[in-house]
């Protein structure tokens, strides 16, 4: 096997930070954005939380939300079909992978109440 | 020692064995020269409890002034400076020293090793704390302490508005004692994941190594920023690099941003240990296994993740979009969730138990109590509109004091008592035991519980007096009888920790009944810890075999005693515990000391603008770190090519995986934090700060950029094939090969020089040029360590130090190298193609 | 106030039956208690925080009361589990299985459930709060009056800009009560933090940036505010005299600043002299002088306090001032005047009492 998929497995140790590596870089990406977006183009206060960027922001956070629940079903799934290391590898990062994506969406909420720039 | 440890004649004769190779020297030399984890990790403490205790009198003479309104106590020039540094004495030459001194002396016993995996560096980072440490306090001293507050905010700490050395004195000698923080971050990691119990997996580890590991690598990730905005407005005092000028380019907010991006994860720094010694007391006294395990493990990444993504909040009221605010808002609150569930698994621990209230655990419920208020007032805090009231006012003063001495200073005496017979011998004394904690706790919630109140009233934090008609005065004078209270208890802790060495009753083996493995040893541990070095097959290896101490002790387990004069320890698989190697340690050095020596006459030397010392003891340093690398592997000061080597398993230096590739691993980590830390910067001010000048041409020569880097990508590629060959058991013309590689790394720097040298950069002028010389900078010290190591790998293998037989070393490099092509490419990537893909820039 | 409610959280504790210990560890809860009945009796200070006077700082004190009930009972429970656990008590061991289930519930319940709820409740309280907070168009179209505040070391300066006519003083802000008030605040040195306690939350004054805050004052008074953001030795005596009043009493007070200044009256001749020597070249005085290092001395009598709260103006505060200044509020930037006779600095002070509009 490749590295790669060696590290892809649901019981390799990398599972434990993939998981909470993906909510970091969907955070720096998410903080990033806005920052950028509002020095290029900032839309007009009175838009509220209708703008584009908040639009493109909660695709992003969509997506991301996608995938680690993806992740945390299949280490559930392997985790309770094995015994020792790898259960409690597998175990542990599933309920990583659900924890960031519930961090996900939860930090993703106040894109649907805020306007970007203010 | 305790007789009932070592038995037998073959005990005794193993552990006279043993001493002669572990030992420290003796004498004056022999106390300079320690590597040993022991010894130094009780140094780290005793140097902390020192600055503690130095810490604590300026909190005394805090609280003195402002016990009544109008008072003339201590001038506000004093003040200022009382008040900054003990701030930055607990934080910096407190808190984190005295949590890496605890793990140094603690995590080898546990894990089941003789000593950490990098000796010289455990004995370096002490040399660099305690000289940067004394470099810092001796400002107070000379009444020119630093005095802009503890988190150094520009404009007021640079140069225009604290013109005396104050700042320079903070900037030298934090960055000194972080880099001995980095020293243990990096050391502990590694000797974590490699240096444990043949069988102890990951998952069988005790939590408390769960927690340090957490921490270790926090630290690497979490202190360069610090180590980049310190040396960026050092830069700017000292040369005048407007990096956080306006007029410049710069921004005083971007040492905000990298401030807190390391003063964040620091809180948890210091708070994951400290729950380390909880989570490793609750069992213990509670007699039966923590209730879910793999819930600690999964609270402890994720404190160690989320903790990143924070730091916003510290500055809510900088003007940052509130959409923005809301992201680290909610990410603020994310973190009480881990937290949560340490809590509830304690509970559920104590519950599912029988719990005793000794005391320790006495201490572990006055750190519930506190720590579970300041956590509540913590989540308050990260909801913005309640920030933005009483963000910078006594609030947050108590907050702080809540999470930080409830959080680390109550476990950590909880830890104190309860390793205190491990370490003398000796169990301490009930009653004053408990005056102290009553005096401490009491002391301490009548100092900080009045003070969020008096914080809602509209009290601001570092102010030097109050008028009487703000109604503040009863709350103040409270908080200071308070202070003084708790100051007392610490005095009855103090006097107690004393008496106990010489009046304490011996303390019986294993006296809490405690399940892991440090409670195996002597009490005290021999140098060496452990005279044969167990199989662990379980979290609680005590419990399933009380006699292990007795079996280490007789050498029934592996590798009992050391007539080969080697320092050995076992190398295992990060995950799964199986031995790959024997790693064989070097012994008493007093190179740690000359090196550490050599970077106080540099922070000395920056601090009176005597330059060329400055460069001098720099290269000083240099040449000893070099030498210090250069007496490894195949060495005759190390472990020279025998005969009668062991060959199942082999010694380190004679695979392709030995600790110090981790240790090179590790820190890199650290150094692309730093790396990212500076990209960062870059593109901050290009975006962000509101007078950036951009230059419409850019004044890197592209081709000759292109050209150097082609050099060390080349070298890299070369280096790669060799270490593959090496490994292969090929050393064929290696001298030559490692000396091309180093020949290109030459081309690689000489060509990068003379870029800087057509761009005629005006770094004073605007930040822009200002940072695309620290890029450079960058590049060219990265770019010239791997050309002198390469160099010396090839002299290496011309003295027969490097070959088939000893084939770890080239690989090691081959790391350093392949990060600098990594770096070289982004770095120019954004500061030479991008700046002309978009022009001017927006 | 805070000594009595003390000791009757004393005397309350020993009603409950109990070991002593375990009573002296409740301390802390009780000590919550006494912070909550404190919070009925010293709401009240110039600078309080929980004596609201306008809608932000309304919305922020009422956060505050329903976190504190909400957290201190979470608090409670949290400490009376744990003092609990250390009973002794007899029970059936529970088996393996059951030991998880209830190890499971636990964690769940406490660790995920109990901080999950608070944060989401506490999230939609926050955040709509915090929306009404921001600086967004009124719904009339109109734009609220702005206000500029320019922090210095350690002193205010405050402008009304105005086509009529910009109003410049310092260190005594005059706004209109019942109205939303933009303030647009900047730093001239290091970073300061603009904050009315009664009116709201902060926001810092930073160099090369402007920041802007929207503020409402219910009904007119006078409230203190404060720098809160650490700027030097002086950071304490860096107080703000705010005060709100009816709109059409603000609108006189802009105008009677914008008319010409008033004849100089011939007995102050001498201290005019001094003042364009030894003062005029930072502070201004409009038609004397046009210094900007200092603050503008053009209505300094009307002004409530001297050196930025550091006192209160009231006859003869001025020569004092003058005289005693750098020991009144050591290091601030004003050069001593030593080499001044006090008659000099009496002078001074008597004609600057009469610079009022």
């Amino acid at each position: 096997m490749t590295p790669l998929r060696r590290w892809l497995a649901p019981s390799h140790p990398v599972q434990l930070l993939l998981g909470l590596t993906l909510w970091s870089l969907w955070f720096v990406l998410l903080y990033a954005g806005l920052s950028v977006a509002c020095e290029l183009a900032p839309p007009s206060p009175g838009q509220g939380a209708l703008t584009g960027i908040n639009a493109w922001l909660a695709v992003l956070t969509l997506a991301i939300l996608a995938l680690l629940g993806w992740l945390a079903w299949r280490g559930l799934a392997v985790g309770r079909a094995s015994v020792g290391r790898p259960r409690f590898i597998a175990l542990v990062g599933a309920g990583l992978h659900l924890y960031s994506a519930a961090g996900v969406a939860f930090v993703g909420l106040p894109l649907v109440a805020l306007p970007p720039c203010l | 020692m305790s007789e009932s440890m070592r038995p037998t004649p073959e005990a005794e004769h193993l552990h006279q064995e043993l001493s002669a190779v572990w030992g420290n020297s003796p004498g004056w030399r022999g106390r300079l020269s320690v590597v040993n984890h022991s010894t130094l990790g009780l140094r780290f403490m005793f140097t902390g409890l020192v600055f503690f205790l130095l810490g604590g009198v300026l909190a005394m003479l805090i609280r003195t002034q402002l016990a009544l309104p109008d008072q003339a106590f201590m001038s506000p020039e004093i003040y200022a400076q009382v008040t900054t540094m003990h701030g930055t004495v607990m934080m910096f030459l407190f808190a984190i020293p005295m949590l890496e001194g605890l793990a140094i002396y603690l995590i080898p016993k546990m894990i089941g090793a003789r000593d950490l995996a990098c000796p010289r560096l455990t004995a370096f980072g002490y040399w660099c704390y305690l000289f940067g440490g004394i470099i810092l306090f001796a400002s107070l001293l000379l009444e020119m302490a630093p005095d802009s507050g503890w988190f150094m905010y520009t404009p007021l700490s640079s140069s225009e508005y604290a013109p005396g050395p104050g700042s320079d004195f903070w900037l030298l000698g934090i960055t000194f004692v972080e880099i001995s923080a980095l020293s243990a971050g990096v050391e502990l990691t590694v000797s974590i994941l490699r240096t444990r119990a043949p069988g102890m997996a990951l998952h069988r580890m005790p939590l408390f190594a769960w927690y340090i590991l957490a921490m270790a690598l926090m630290i690497v990730v979490g202190f360069p920023p610090l180590i980049l905005g310190s040396v960026l407005l050092e830069l700017e005092r000292a040369a005048g690099m407007p990096f956080f000028t306006v007029a410049g380019g710069g921004d005083p907010i971007l040492w905000q941003h990298l401030f807190w991006l390391f003063g964040h994860p620091e809180v948890y720094i210091i708070f994951l240990p400290a729950a380390g010694i909880v989570s490793t007391l609750i069992p213990v006294f509670a007699g039966r296994p923590i209730v879910g395990y793999g819930w600690v493990v999964a609270a402890i990444v994720i404190t160690g993740f989320i903790s990143f993504g924070l730091w916003v909040h510290h500055m809510f009221t900088v003007g940052i979009p509130q959409l923005a605010q809301a992201f680290f808002s909610a990410a603020s609150m994310l973190v009480a969730v881990p937290t949560a569930i340490q809590v509830f698994v304690w509970l559920a621990t104590l519950w599912l138990g029988r719990p005793r209230m000794t005391l320790p655990m006495l201490w572990v419920t006055g750190f519930l109590v506190i720590f579970v208020c300041g956590g509540l007032t913590g989540v308050m805090l990260a909801l913005v509109p309640f920030n933005w009231q009483v963000h910078d006012t006594h609030f947050v003063v108590a907050h702080l004091h809540y999470v930080l001495v409830g959080g680390m200073f109550f476990p950590l005496l909880a830890g104190a008592y309860y390793w205190l017979p491990l370490v003398t011998g000796r169990m301490p004394s009930e009653p004053l035991g408990r005056l102290g904690f009553w005096l401490t706790f009491l002391g301490f919630n009548l100092t900080f519980l009045i003070m969020h109140w008096t914080g809602l009233l509209g009290m601001p934090r570092r102010v030097y007096t109050y008028d009487s008609a703000m109604g503040w005065d009863l709350y103040n004078l409270i908080s200071s009888i308070g202070g003084f209270m708790m100051a007392a208890g610490i005095a009855a802790v103090l006097v107690d920790l004393v008496l106990h060495g010489r009046y304490g009753r011996r303390a019986p083996p294993n006296p809490w009944g405690a399940d892991t493995l440090e409670w195996s040893l002597a009490m005290p541990p021999a140098s060496y810890n452990f005279a044969s070095l167990p199989r662990v097959e379980s979290r609680h290896p005590l419990w399933e075999s009380p006699s292990l101490g007795e079996e280490i002790a007789r050498g029934e387990h592996a590798r009992p005693g050391a007539a080969h004069g080697r320092r050995e320890l076992f190398g295992s698989e990060a995950l799964t515990g199986r031995v790959r190697q024997v790693i064989h340690l070097p012994g008493n050095s007093l190179l740690p000391l000359y090196a550490a020596l050599c970077l106080a006459v540099v922070c000395v030397s920056l601090l009176t603008r005597l330059y060329p010392l400055a460069l001098l003891g720099l290269a000083g340093a240099g040449v000893l770190l070099l030498r210090w690398s250069w007496e490894n592997g195949g060495h005759s000061r190390a472990a020279p090519l025998r005969h009668d080597e062991p060959e199942d398993p082999p010694l380190h230096s004679r695979t392709a995986d030995g600790p110090g590739r981790w240790t090179m691993g590790v820190a890199l980590l650290a150094d692309g934090a730093f790396f990212l830390s500076l990209l960062f910067g870059w593109f901050y001010l290009w975006t962000v700060s509101p007078e950036w000048q951009m230059p419409a041409r850019s004044p890197l020569s592209l081709p000759l950029l292109l050209a150097s880097g082609a050099a060390l990508t080349l070298g890299s590629l070369w280096l790669e094939r060799r270490v593959a060959a090496l490994r292969r058991g090929r050393e064929v013309g290696l001298t030559l090969a490692l000396g091309g590689i180093a020949a290109l790394g030459g081309l690689h720097v000489a060509l990068l020089v003379l870029v800087l040298m057509v761009a005629g950069l005006s770094p004073t002028a605007t930040a822009h040029d200002a940072t695309l010389l620290v890029g450079l900078a960058y590049l060219l010290a990265h770019g010239g360590l791997a050309t002198v190591l390469a160099a010396l790998q090839a002299w290496r293998a011309g003295l027969g130090l490097v070959g088939a037989r000893l084939p770890f070393e080239p690989g090691v490099v081959a790391l350093l190298w392949r990060y600098q092509v990594g770096v070289y490419w982004i770095l120019v990537a954004a500061i030479a193609l991008l700046p002309r893909l978009t022009g001017a820039g927006p | 106030m805070g000594g009595v409610p003390l000791s009757e959280g004393r005397g309350g504790r020993r009603v409950n039956p109990g070991p002593p210990r375990r009573a002296r560890l409740e301390g802390a809860g009780g000590a919550l208690a006494v912070a909550l009945t404190m919070g009925l009796a010293g709401c009240s200070g110039s600078h309080s925080i929980l004596a609201p006077a306008g809608p932000a700082a309304r919305d922020v004190a009422w956060l505050w009361w329903g976190m504190l009930i909400g957290f201190g009972l979470v608090f409670l429970a949290v400490v009376g589990l744990w003092l609990a656990a250390f009973r002794p008590r007899d029970r059936a061991e529970p088996g393996p299985g059951q030991e998880r289930r209830l190890g499971l519930g636990w964690i769940l319940g406490g660790g995920i459930l109990l901080p999950g709820v608070s944060i989401l409740v506490l999230l939609a309280f926050g955040v709509p709060t915090g929306q009404r907070l921001l600086p967004l168009p009124l719904p009339g179209g109109e734009a609220p009056r702005v206000i500029e505040v320019t922090g210095h070391q350690w002193w205010w300066e405050v402008r009304y800009p105005d086509e009529a006519g910009e109003v410049v003083t310092a260190n005594h802000l005059v706004m209109p009560a019942g109205e939303p008030v933009d303030f647009h605040v900047i730093g001239a040195d290091v970073i300061h933090a603009f904050w009315v306690p009664r009116l709201g939350g902060k926001i810092d004054m930073i160099p090369g940036r402007i920041n802007r805050i929207r503020l409402e004052a219910d009904a007119p008074g006078v409230f203190g505010a404060q720098c809160a953001e650490y700027c030097g030795v002086q950071h304490a005596h860096m107080q703000l005299h705010l005060e709100a009043v009816p709109p059409e009493d603000f609108e006189a007070w802009l105008a009677a600043r914008r008319g010409p200044p008033p004849a100089p009256a011939d007995e102050h001749a001498l201290a005019r002299d001094t003042f364009t020597e030894q003062c005029a070249s930072c502070h201004r005085v409009a038609g004397l002088s046009q210094g900007d290092v200092g603050p503008d001395l053009t209505d300094i009598g009307a002004r409530a306090t001297l050196g930025a709260g550091t006192l209160a103006m009231e006859k003869g505060a001025i020569a004092r001032w003058l005289a005693e200044h750098q020991r009144l509020k050591p290091g601030n930037r004003m050069p001593a005047h030593d080499h001044l006779a006090p008659e000099a600095l009496e002078a001074l002070g008597a004609w600057l009492e009469t610079l009022r509009p």
